[in-house]
């Protein structure tokens, strides 16, 4: 089966500097996949190819099999996407943006009104399905736009940074509607720069930083790849001096740093059985500890190693 | 090649676009222009005890006098930013990644402006006419003609508006430099190649002078270098420039990124 999005050898240069490097990849059918990188790393810059906003300066990517640059109509006709917080014309209101929209991709004025009625309700439009769009806030016009992308039920969505500029509630709803979607068995292709976010609904991820793929994988691949060695120790009072320093000679601790208010940071060289001991080495010897909980989820700290090894 | 859906998309683009003109009240404002200038033309003459021309071609002449004006802001208003603010105003995050050809884009868009512009001047010359009708109770051929050359020329105004809004970053760049090159550049151009023994006749301001020469022609005294344009030269002039800057605009347009 055509995979949604294939990508080989994508770049794209601006001048002397390079926002994408030489891109591979490829996101099978039904994926919810986040693509994860820092500011500027060239998470846009991919996306803005994939939806045929700008043209890339090597390789090709195609969406259901179809090239974007030699056939985009083509290429764009079973995708719904959602870039940066697009503005829409401020003279229309939310039904008249997506009857455009719908009367581009040739929606017939029956599926028109009942899907438009539907978006509406999804995203929280629909007491406002009248008002000129002028009027409305940046959060409205993002969820304006996640509404003008599913309108048409397309089989992939392409969604860059989704929750941008949205309150946490709204985050939270638009992250239920990407839930939704991905259940449906929609094929997702969501940007991000939070963490929390890919992992609470993405199956698989990439990451980039500097225009270079890093890694990708399933979530679960990448979590056993990271470093979940680092804990938080929080103690009742803080522990002195000489009570740290002691905690650093335990077996299997690498590194001890407090960071106030009875928080100690330690690294540990092992996983859990060296965890155990530490913690039974601690509550034994009567320090009196409250918490001990890893510091980060696996994928911030994978993200955070990787990031930081580009950066060296 | 523009196919069949392209066709109904583009009619889609020309209906929003029109809808635009309505609602931002920039039709409204044209409307407002032409009510004002035909107010004046009409009033005037009896304010000051002056009679109206006696024959319809003096009469339309008077209002063919700003005929250019209306086209250049005609141009400013429905063409301008037609394609420049798609990219400024990143409205263009909606629209391009909907399955859309960007040549259909620009041809609903310059649809618009163009059906703009002609009903403007339409109404402009409907209302000269049916005034000439009451005034001087006839009417010639030549006041058809005049808003003939009129539709042709405006078409030409719009298709270099468009082909400024491709190029230009900004809507207000466009819109300033649109006007200043029908009200001052294409003039100074145009009266310079005059003083060189050039004749103007490829200036799209110069040749625009048919569209009031076909109602009052222009009193050459002999061995003054005054330009008169024949309206066969200026139509290819106008169709000239229409067809060049619109398939550059197009070919603009197409090739731009969205970057911002």
């Amino acid at each position: 089966m055509t995979e949604p999005i294939a990508v080989k050898g994508l770049g794209k240069d601006y001048g002397a500097f390079t926002a994408l490097g030489a891109l591979d990849l490829a996101i099978p059918a039904g994926t919810c996949f986040g693509y994860l990188g820092p500011n500027g790393a060239g998470k846009s810059t991919t996306i803005k190819i994939l939806t045929n906003l700008i043209r890339p300066s090597r390789g090709h990517a195609t969406l259901f099999g179809v090239d974007v640059q030699r056939s985009p109509t083509q290429a764009l006709r079973k995708v719904g996407a959602v870039i940066e917080t697009p503005e829409f014309y401020g003279y229309l209101s939310p039904l008249e943006v997506l009857a455009y929209a719908g009367r581009l991709r040739g929606m017939s004025r029956t599926a028109l009104a009942s899907r438009s009625e539907a978006v509406l309700k999804t995203v929280k439009l629909t007491g406002w399905a009248d008002k000129r769009v002028e009027t409305f806030s940046k959060g409205m016009k993002q969820r304006l736009a996640v509404g003008q992308a599913l309108l048409h039920e397309p089989d992939l969505l392409i969604l860059d940074e989704p929750t941008s500029g949205l309150d946490p509630r709204g985050m939270a709803e638009v992250r239920d509607i990407v839930k939704s979607l991905k259940r449906e068995g929609r094929t997702i292709f969501m940007s991000s720069h939070l963490l929390g976010e890919v992992q609470e609904v993405c199956d698989a991820a990439a990451l980039i930083d500097h225009g270079k793929l890093l890694l990708q994988g399933t979530l679960d691949e990448l979590a056993k790849r990271a470093d979940t060695t680092a804990f938080q120790a929080t103690f009742l009072a803080p522990p002195n001096p000489d009570e740290l320093a002691w905690i650093g000679t335990l077996p299997g601790v690498k590194a001890v740093s407090p960071s106030g208010n009875g928080v100690v940071e330690i690294r540990l060289a092992d996983g859990p059985e060296a965890q155990a001991a530490v913690i039974d080495s601690i509550v034994r010897a009567g320090l009196r500890l409250t918490a001990f909980r890893p510091i980060g989820t696996a994928l911030e700290q994978l993200y955070l190693e990787q990031i930081q090894e580009t950066e060296q | 090649m523009i196919v069949g859906e392209d066709l109904r998309q583009a009619f889609v683009v020309a209906t929003y676009e029109l809808r635009k003109y309505l609602r931002s009240r920039r039709l409204i404002g044209m409307g407002v222009l032409l009510a004002l200038i035909v107010g004046l033309i009409l009033g005037l003459p009896p304010a000051l005890g002056s009679p109206y021309p006696s024959t319809p071609n003096d009469f339309v002449g008077t209002f063919a006098g700003f005929t250019s004006l209306l086209a250049v802001l005609c141009g400013v208003l429905f063409a301008a930013d037609a394609l420049c603010s798609e990219h400024e105003k990143r409205t263009g995050y909606f629209l391009f990644p909907n399955p859309v050809r960007r040549e259909t884009i620009v041809v609903g868009k310059l649809v618009a402006s163009l059906a703009a512009s002609w009903l403007i001047l339409f109404l402009y010359y409907g209302v000269a006419s049916v005034a000439a009708l009451v005034v001087t109770r006839t009417l010639s051929w030549d006041v058809g003609l005049s808003a003939a050359y009129a539709l042709v020329y405006v078409a030409c105004v719009v298709g270099i508006a468009f082909l400024l809004s491709s190029v230009l970053k900004g809507t207000i760049a466009s819109t300033v430099l649109t006007f200043f090159l029908f009200t001052l550049i294409f003039g100074i151009v145009g009266a310079l190649l005059q003083v060189g023994d050039v004749s103007p006749w490829f200036i799209p301001t110069q040749a625009a002078a048919i569209i009031s020469n076909v109602l009052s022609p222009p009193s050459v005294p002999p061995g003054f270098p005054l330009f008169v344009p024949d309206p066969p030269t200026s139509l290819a002039v106008f169709a000239g420039y229409f067809g060049v800057s619109s398939i550059l605009a197009t070919a603009l347009f197409r090739r731009r990124e969205l970057k911002t």
